[in-house]
């Protein structure tokens, strides 16, 4: 039987007092303060000094109040726990423009797992009898009715994949592999879809479509309605159960398999097959040195930076650092170990970009915030549906950062990323392409392959599996 | 005294003032200026929160909260300092100074910056970093990075230059100040109106340490100068180790009287015991004897010193003198066989000197939640302090963790036990309260003092010195007529 939000937030009741509300969690780098940056960079959201830390809490940025940013906000559950404060509409509208990006959990040092509470808060305040607001409703109805939140029709949910001759993948019977290709890519950035489904391709990979996917329930876990999340959740895992291994390009159909299905589960049960990001393969195919990239003369010369989706970077990061802490027996040896997974990890599309600079021969330039400090795209958390001028002015926030380096190309690997920043870069003019990394790969022909790839290959465990524990005794 | 609590009516004053945009009265947001860490355990949910911006805008708040009877409590940005800044009882209005954010000049000749209240420690570092690189401000060395330059100083805090130069509210030359009757004062030589922030002292007698750990329980500061020191590139640690802490602060004493050319260039001077390492994680997640710690090269207590100089043979000089001052203080030392220095690594020297930096936060990832109890004293009594702090946390079942820092080449000492508990529990809370209050009791017969009085545990020291308070309470009478400002601190009213 699963928890109730009242109960996650009671179970996090001691986490939630470990805050002290020095506020570090407001900034990224907030343990860097002589970091070398960029200089001040005049933006179309402003002026930035990118140098030592940086205000990255994108709510508290847009709403200045200290409920809004992390700190705030751990304190207002602290009263609700406490009875100092009662579930109401007020307390909805601070917690629930809030992208729980996570870099707040990222900066604390107390470990305070925040994504977890704002979200348990969230379910809380809903099991309490607050309505959600509007725009959130309609979502819901939307999955309640047609299993995505974009309204589209089961029947069109592949559409891509026939409109792109790749049909055939189409519930294909006896593939041990699926891809998972989640709504935004299905009915929204379906060239991210197609991309992905082609690389397979070109990989030679016997993958299936599964006819019956419907919504991973990532918004619904992250707004509170977990009851609809839930069901989602059983309807993916009856469909996905014959396979061994479920592929994403979606970093937040990727987080709620991985992360969030598991603790959604009933007590022992677990997911049936092994998960991992289609980047983490390509990234072990360049290092094994199976595949390369062609030059690409279009490509030559132009700057390309990334953005760290937060459900792929600091969703994983997070989550494989609390893991490590409950193996572990000794954190004062062990927290190098878990800071160097955690780098580790972070590197994997970078494999792929590094490859990419020295073969194709553009220019692989970092921004100011990245990694475990990267600023987030603004689209996540619910708040793209329910804040959508905020998420924007979020995402121009990033699409500035890009600029400040002199971005022609600003890649990131998610397609909820990529819509936002999409139309941020188009609505505020910051003049740049947005690709995703594999849908780079597969639109400008820059595959090659060296060594063909086996199913082997493709039933690895992930890198994430590999990095994510400690090393034995 | 009696305060009115806030109304509709108030409400609307304060829109009035600030438009809607920044004052408020949801109690979901201010919720979210609640803290009950790290200096105090006490702080209620204000009626209001106000953003202000401008310093009319501040004026007008005051003059009216003045003519209400409403409480007012300023905070500068941060909110970790307990006391200085949280609500307590009555709430009232809460002043959120972060808009007020402007570093609005370096002046390198004359050696000082002037801020407003809202700039964090992080940003003025950054911004010195990049533009003004032979130069730092003296912020905390410990302060979370969103603490606030001027939060530190009205607390009259701890600065990375304060073992050398001394208390952090020296380090501040003039200030403006809004009174609750409505006056904007200027302090020092600013108060002449051509005059730059260049003497403390200005006109006569010194206002501004009047208001120096004043936490903002007079008026609020909108604007200061503070002093910025040389950031030479010769900076190193050297650190030696000790069983006990009397040899500890013998050693250091006997550093720190060398003054010129030696403790001068002594920035940071600090140590503690071997809790301070154990105690920054889980409980269940490191070994609990001294054993394992020893064999990291931990000795039972320490002493940092921290040592910046502008050139290698300056550096060397000063290293070489603490070295040898180590090595003939074994023949006077109580335990001459466990003196010894400590080798770091360069990345721990790296990761010592970062400023600002987070080493004071993750006390609370021991249990859920942690206590600074801080005191001064003479330097030549810390050792008696942390031998009895020492006995007093391990028989209440607290961990008997301490810090200790020199001021001003061993002038003072400044003594910080973090008491690191689980503030989930009622009990526990009580069990650090039962150790303060005692601990209390014993500290002010030995005539210290406390840091940042707790209202409830240390209105002891302001009964003990009654006539000093006497006239506190006069000065505070005539710039805050109603007593509005930040009621609880200092015992006022």
């Amino acid at each position: 039987m699963a928890k109730t939000g009242m109960e996650r937030l009671e179970e996090l009741r001691k986490e939630i007092f470990k805050c002290i509300h020095c506020k570090a969690c407001r900034f990224a780098y907030s343990n860097e303060p002589d970091k070398d940056g960029i200089g001040e960079f005049a933006g179309k959201q402003g002026t930035i000094l990118y140098e030592g830390m940086v205000d990255a809490c994108p709510a508290g940025i847009e709403y200045g109040w200290e409920a809004f940013w992390n700190a705030g906000k751990m304190w207002i559950a602290r009263s609700i726990l406490s009875g100092d404060l009662e579930f109401s509409e007020e307390v909805r509208d601070v917690f629930l423009p809030c992208i729980t990006c996570g870099q707040c959990s990222a900066q604390c040092e107390n470990k305070v797992p925040t994504v977890d509470i704002i979200e348990s808060l969230r379910a809380a305040c809903l099991e309490a009898g607050i309505p959600m607001i509007d725009k959130h409703e309609v979502v819901d109805k939307l999955v309640k009715e047609r299993n995505n939140p974009y309204g589209g029709k089961a029947a069109e949910r592949f559409k891509w994949a026939k409109d792109a001759g790749l049909e055939k993948f189409i519930d294909n019977k006896g593939a041990k592999i699926a891809y998972y290709v989640g709504c935004t890519a299905s009915y929204r950035q379906v060239e991210v879809a197609i991309a992905t489904a082609k690389l397979f391709e070109l990989l030679g990979m016997n993958f299936t479509l599964v006819d019956d996917e419907v919504c991973c329930g990532s918004p619904f876990f992250r707004i509170g309605a977990v009851d609809t999340a839930q069901e989602l959740m059983r309807k993916n895992l009856e469909a996905f159960k014959n396979v061994e291994m479920v592929y994403f390009s979606c970093a937040g159909c990727y987080r709620t398999f991985t992360i969030d299905y598991p603790k959604w589960m009933a007590e022992g049960e677990k997911l049936p097959f092994k998960t991992q990001h289609a980047f983490e393969l390509v990234a072990r195919l360049v290092q094994q040195e199976k595949i390369k990239f062609k030059p690409n003369k279009e490509l030559k010369g132009k700057v390309v930076t990334y953005h760290d989706p937060c459900h792929t970077g600091r969703h994983f990061a997070i989550d494989m650092e609390q893991e490590m802490i409950k193996e572990s027996t000794n954190l004062i040896v062990d927290h190098r170990a878990i800071d160097k997974a955690i780098e580790a990890w972070y590197e994997v599309p970078r494999i792929i970009l590094r490859k990419l600079e020295e073969d194709v021969g553009l220019v692989f330039k970092e921004m100011y915030r990245i990694k475990i400090d990267s600023m987030c795209c603004g689209a996540g958390g619910g708040v793209r549906a329910g804040y959508p001028e905020f998420s924007l002015r979020t995402a121009s926030l990033r699409c500035d950062e890009a600029n400040a380096v002199g971005a022609d190309i600003l890649t990131t690997e998610c397609p909820f990323c990529w819509r936002n920043l999409s139309d941020a870069n188009e609505m505020y003019e910051h003049g740049m392409k947005v690709l995703g990394i594999l849908q780079m790969i597969t639109e400008y022909n820059l595959l090659e392959i060296l060594n063909k790839p086996t199913e082997k290959d493709f039933l690895t465990l992930s890198i994430r599996e590999e990095i994510g524990h400690l090393p034995k005794k | 005294m009696s305060y009115k609590l806030c109304t509709e009516k108030d409400f609307e004053a304060m829109i009035g003032i600030v438009g809607k945009e920044f004052a408020t009265n949801n109690k979901a947001i201010t919720a979210g200026y609640l803290a009950k860490a790290i200096m105090g355990l006490e702080s209620q949910i204000p009626d209001i929160v106000v953003r202000p911006k401008y310093v009319e805008e501040i004026r007008k708040i005051l003059i009216y909260c003045s003519a209400e009877k409403i409480a007012v409590s300023p905070i500068s940005g941060g909110l970790s300092g307990g006391f200085a800044c949280p609500t307590i009882r009555p709430g009232g209005v809460v002043l959120d100074l972060g808009r007020m954010k402007r570093i609005i000049e370096i002046d390198e000749d004359n050696r000082f910056c002037v801020i407003e209240p809202g700039v964090t420690n992080g940003e003025l570092w950054a911004y010195m970093h990049k533009n003004h690189p032979d130069w730092a401000p003296p912020i905390p060395d410990g302060a979370p990075p969103a603490a606030t330059v001027m939060g530190d100083a009205i607390d009259r805090g701890f600065s990375l230059y304060t073992s050398s130069v001394g208390p952090q509210g020296d380090n501040f030359m003039c200030g403006e100040i809004v009174f609750p009757n409505g006056d904007v004062v200027r302090t020092g030589s600013w108060a002449l109106p051509f005059a730059k922030p260049f003497y403390k002292y200005g006109l006569g007698p010194d206002m501004w340490s009047f208001l120096m750990g004043s936490q903002g329980s007079f008026g609020v500061i909108t604007k200061a100068a503070v002093k910025i020191y040389p950031h030479p590139k010769h900076k190193t640690v050297v650190v030696w180790g000790m069983s006990n802490p009397y040899d500890m602060q013998d050693l250091t004493l006997e550093v720190g009287k060398k003054e010129f050319g030696i403790s001068h260039h002594t920035v940071m001077v600090q140590g503690g015991n071997y809790q301070l390492v154990m105690t920054r994680w889980p409980k269940d997640k490191v070994p609990h004897d001294y054993e394992f710690y020893e064999g990291m090269g931990i000795s039972p207590w320490w002493m940092n010193w921290e040592i910046w100089a502008q050139e290698e043979s300056e550096l060397n000089h000063v290293i070489e003198t603490i070295d040898k001052q180590a090595e003939d203080f074994k023949k006077r030392a109580k335990d001459p066989d466990a003196l010894k220095k400590q080798e770091l690594h360069p990345k721990q020297i790296a990761s010592r000197m970062k400023k600002p930096n987070k080493i004071a936060i993750p006390y609370s990832f021991w249990e859920a939640g942690f206590l600074f109890i801080t005191w001064y004293t003479p330097w030549n009594e810390c050792a008696h302090f942390c031998d009895m702090y020492t006995k007093a946390a391990e028989k209440h079942g607290l961990p008997p963790t301490i810090w200790v820092a020199s001021i001003e080449r061993c002038r003072q000492a400044i003594c910080m036990p973090i008491i690191g508990f689980d503030s989930t529990k009622q009990s526990d809370f009580e069990r650090v309260q039962d150790l303060n209050r005692e601990t209390t009791e014993y500290a002010l017969k030995q005539g210290w003092l406390n840091y940042r009085p707790d209202p409830y545990i240390h209105i002891q020291a302001y009964y003990q010195a009654g006539m000093y308070w006497k006239y506190l309470r006069a000065f505070k009478k005539l710039v805050d007529p109603n007593m509005i400002m930040h009621p609880g601190r200092l015992a006022l009213p």
